[in-house]
């Protein structure tokens, strides 16, 4: 599975792989952007199964990333999980309507990270086979 | 209508304007209306000068202090101390992720080499095989300690955008500052320079300052 990781953080970026690839997701199938512009050129040039993004970033936000993604003919099924330092209710229910497909707010534990991917798999699997 | 005219207008008025109203001389009338308006006028652009210049001397003063390269307190060092701030608790997590990433293969051999261990003696009381167990106890344990480290270095992330809000701020009352200066420095009389939308060094700061000659 190959999972695009999206945060101007470096720092982020390098735990957010350390905790995928402990949850056994394969390390070389792991990519990273340093912001949305960044991310959504690489999603165009290359088939991604999934995006991890922070929301707060130069350039193109996680938001517009989401919304950007959503409106792309071609990219518009790719699952999406933000996670975020941003926990306003208007922003949750803006990412919800842009139709993200799990929100994590920051600081979070790598139980949180697998609980949210649980979900996002089992959902794409419900509607996979209802499809 | 003309009584009840003066009983509107009689409150208030000075009695020239009043007789003024109610004089039959149109042109009178109109000379006398512009001159008081151009007496409030230039009341109005005196008091703006007063308050033109008040606020040059009051940028002129900050935008010395702004322009004063060293000033511990100026913008442009808090702005830069904060930068550093951010690389040194970058630097430092990535650190840590880099001790993660050598300690854990070794935590991971560990296990292995005390699982092949005890593949071969499984004693209970053996040196060697209790020995063993307690390496898997250790090397497990470490993995577990490895990952609760990978996860609390996010408090670089999570400080570090603290800090990016506060360089952001500093950095937008920098810029409306030095749109200050240069407005009264326009105000002042003097040509305005071409708009600089943000300042990113202190050089422009300095270039900009100077251009009003602060």
């Amino acid at each position: 599975m190959k999972i695009l990781v999206v945060d101007d953080f470096s720092t982020m970026r390098r735990i957010v792989r350390n905790l995928l690839v402990e949850l056994g997701f394969s390390n070389p199938m792991i990519q990273e952007a340093d912001d949305g512009h960044n991310a959504l050129a690489m999603l165009k040039a290359n088939a991604f199964d999934m995006v991890v993004t922070d929301w707060n970033m130069p350039n193109m936000t996680g938001i517009e990333l989401l919304q950007a993604i959503r409106a792309e003919p071609k990219l518009k099924g790719l699952p999406v999980l933000m996670v975020t330092a941003e926990n306003n209710r208007e922003q949750i229910i803006a990412a919800a309507q842009a139709g993200v497909n799990g929100y994590i707010v920051k600081p979070f534990t790598a139980n949180t990270l697998k609980e949210k991917l649980d979900k996002i798999f089992e959902r794409l699997a419900a509607s996979g086979a209802s499809a | 209508m003309s009584a009840t005219m003066t009983v509107a207008f009689d409150e208030g008025l000075p009695p020239e304007v009043l007789d003024l109203l109610n004089s039959k001389d149109g042109t009178a009338f109109e000379q006398a209306l512009d001159a008081m308006v151009r007496q409030r006028e230039q009341h109005l652009f005196r008091a703006l000068g007063v308050l033109a210049r008040d606020l040059h001397g009051a940028v002129s003063r900050l935008g010395s202090d702004l322009a004063n390269e060293g000033v511990p307190d100026s913008m442009a060092d808090a702005r830069n101390h904060l930068a550093e701030v951010l690389e040194m608790s970058s630097k430092a997590a990535h650190r840590s992720l880099d001790f993660v990433d050598r300690i854990r293969p070794e935590a991971e051999a560990l296990s292995n080499n005390a699982n092949a261990v005890l593949d071969f003696n499984s004693s209970e009381t053996d040196p060697a095989a209790v020995l063993a167990r307690q390496a898997q106890v250790f090397a497990s344990a470490c993995c577990e300690g490895l990952n609760d480290m990978v996860l609390v270095q996010s408090w670089q992330d999570l400080a570090g955008q603290r800090v990016k809000k506060v360089v952001g701020f500093i950095e937008s009352v920098e810029s409306s500052l030095l749109e200050l200066v240069r407005l009264t420095g326009a105000l002042a009389g003097r040509e305005a320079p071409v708009e600089v939308a943000k300042v990113n060094s202190q050089d422009e700061v300095d270039r900009l300052l100077s251009e009003f000659g602060f």
